[in-house]
């Protein structure tokens, strides 16, 4: 695993620093292309000092990577702010909505494809795997459009921007309230999206499950059918769900990305969003480096655990 | 194989209803230039009318034709579903059986570039090249394909490996087969299902990225697409649009990615017998 992480911050790096000075042409115009603002002569030579664009290759390498380690992710003339800044302060709200449609779209998704397998062939089975499938083919995009225009603009039951009121000066339960009513729509529509792909691979992997003789052999103890469906047949079949993580983090960041620009909901999402109609580089460079670094820990934290939740993996070692 | 595809698939009703709809949709992208009753290119009528005989879905901000603009849109989306599709697949296959039968180092970079692929959240990379190239239709199917090839290698690797220690390809080997012979005659055919899930599965994707992407503002804005049609009407909600402008390509989109999974459902159902609904076996 080590040599695909490394190779993911090669990807990475090839993206962020070789690219823009590849690209035929001067990597200034290319990066700054899309400000609008009057480049003058004093700011050309500035931005080229900030770049260290005057200095050979490898020594500019060098210069990136240890801006890079101090946590400088470059300026946006847009925005009139450092781009870590940006990050910074939109990174908590994609956090709050990402994690926690995370965790409830898993548990959705494994107690339905638990139940859904174990009645397999059954009205609550059919029923449940049709609507899965039709919900699976609605887009995140389409299902936050949707949401939006019924909930937000035809009923005005949720606000359709922000994460909080601005200036309302709540504090405490009050505050609280406010962000979470503002949280509820973004993250019921990213977690709906989300249910269908964890659902469908929970059911699958449960129905090969079941037939295991260790099923079989629970039974024949007589041990209570609670107990066999979670501890003995769905604590095997979550193991396909485990090694999907980091593939599914990937994933609903997508998502995010999606809802958030739907319900300008302040998170990387919507800077994203900002940063392309603005055409502004620094910002898509600094967010795409937050977010793969974000990604890969989580990847590698998801690796540790993979050896307590199937100690068969540890034993390999 | 035992499994007679198209017997088995004619029998599941879900994968008949992706198809049915898939064809559909097919056939009216076709014909768009045919049956789209104005030039989607081109003021048509004053902007903003509702919807009238005229306009079945009425005009948008600047006078065009939406219906037609629909057509066209949905004309978009499935090139991009079948050029990726296409593209993907025969790179996921090149890579993948390359892979298992060279070995070595070679296998080791090919698969943990697979794994570097499937962990980088890709929109964000296609996000970044769209903005330094400006891409033109071809350029985002290549790049939409350059980062979405990486699970059908994988899948494709897995089998062709153990397709490989199999007696019926050993036994053809020791009779003095080529190994050109071995890969054409005996183990491209046996990784059909994976072509056909990986087709179906990447179309779905790339539907469904080309309009996101649109969506985002990230695409030439001339071209016809769902993702762009959506995003301008949400600029007009305050006009009441949602009905004639908003939804049409929301539900083409839905539709179009419904029936993609409804198929991959069924040849996963079809090519995996375990997964059955209807052979429940009591325990």
């Amino acid at each position: 695993m080590v040599v695909a992480y490394l190779l993911t911050i090669f990807i990475l790096l090839f993206l962020n620093f070789l690219l823009p000075r590849l690209l035929p042409g001067d990597a200034i115009i290319a990066m700054y292309s899309g400000h609008e603002m009057v480049m003058t002569e004093e700011m050309y030579a500035e931005l080229i000092r900030m770049h260290g664009l005057d200095l050979p290759l490898h020594e500019q390498f060098f210069m990136y990577l240890s801006e890079l380690a101090h946590g400088d992710l470059g300026y946006s003339y847009i925005c009139h702010a450092s781009t870590a800044d940006l990050i910074m302060g939109a990174l908590p709200w994609t956090l709050l909505l990402v994690g926690t449609s995370f965790i409830l779209s898993a548990v959705a998704g494994i107690v339905l494809g638990v139940e859904s397998s174990w009645r397999r062939g059954g009205r609550f089975d059919r029923s449940l795997l049709t609507f899965m499938l039709l919900l699976d083919g609605i887009p995140s995009l389409a299902l936050g459009i949707t949401a939006l225009t019924v909930f937000c603009l035809h009923f005005g039951w949720f606000p359709s921007a922000g994460a909080m009121t601005p200036y309302s000066g709540a504090e405490g339960i009050g505050h609280i309230r406010d962000v979470l009513w503002h949280l509820v729509l973004p993250l019921a529509t990213l977690t709906l999206s989300m249910i269908p792909g964890d659902y469908l691979l929970i059911r699958n992997s449960m129905m090969l499950t079941i037939r295991e003789p260790y099923v079989l052999t629970a039974r024949a103890k007589g041990i209570r059918e609670r107990r066999i469906k979670y501890l003995h047949a769905a604590r095997n079949a979550i193991l396909p769900f485990a090694t999907r993580i980091g593939i599914r983090i990937a994933y609903i960041i997508t998502g995010a990305l999606f809802i958030e620009t739907i319900f300008a909901y302040p998170g990387l999402g919507l800077l994203t969003y900002h940063a392309i109609s603005n055409r502004d580089l620094p910002l898509m460079q600094g967010i795409l480096t937050v977010s793969v670094i974000l990604v890969l820990l989580i990847n590698i934290v998801v690796d540790m655990m993979y050896k307590k939740i199937d100690p068969r993996v540890g034993y390999a070692y | 194989m035992h499994i007679r595809p198209f017997q088995e698939f004619k029998k599941d009703k879900i994968g008949v209803a992706g198809l049915v709809i898939i064809l559909f949709l097919f056939t009216t992208a076709i014909l768009a230039p045919v049956i789209a009753p104005h030039d989607p290119w081109d003021y048509s009528a004053p902007s903003f009318q509702p919807p009238s005989k005229e306009h079945l879905l009425g005009t948008n901000d600047i006078g065009y034709d939406i219906a037609s603009e629909l057509l066209w849109a949905l004309r978009t989306s499935i090139l991009f579903g079948i050029a990726v599709a296409a593209i993907t697949c025969t790179i996921g296959l090149v890579l993948g059986v390359s892979a298992a039968l060279i070995g070595g180092t070679y296998d080791m970079i090919v698969m943990r570039l697979a794994d570097a692929l499937l962990a980088i959240p890709t929109i964000m990379v296609l996000i970044l090249i769209a903005a330094y190239f400006k891409p033109s239709t071809t350029v985002l199917i290549i790049a939409l394909s350059l980062v979405m090839w990486q699970t059908t290698a994988r899948g494709v690797r897995a089998q062709t490996l153990s397709l490989k220690s199999k007696l019926h390809v050993k036994a053809a080997k020791n009779m003095g087969a080529p190994t050109s012979y071995i890969m054409y005659k005996h183990i491209m055919p046996e990784l059909f299902p994976l072509y056909a899930m990986g087709f179906v599965t990447k179309a779905r994707i790339a539907v469904f990225m080309e309009a996101g992407l649109s969506f985002l503002g990230i695409f030439d804005p001339t071209t016809k697409s769902l993702g762009i049609m959506m995003s301008y009407a949400m600029r007009y909600l305050y006009l009441d649009v949602w009905f004639n402008w908003l939804l049409p390509p929301v539900i083409a989109l839905s539709l179009l990615i419904i029936s993609l999974g409804l198929i991959s459902y069924a040849i996963e159902e079809i090519f995996d017998p375990r997964l059955r609904r209807n052979n429940a076996t009591p325990i």
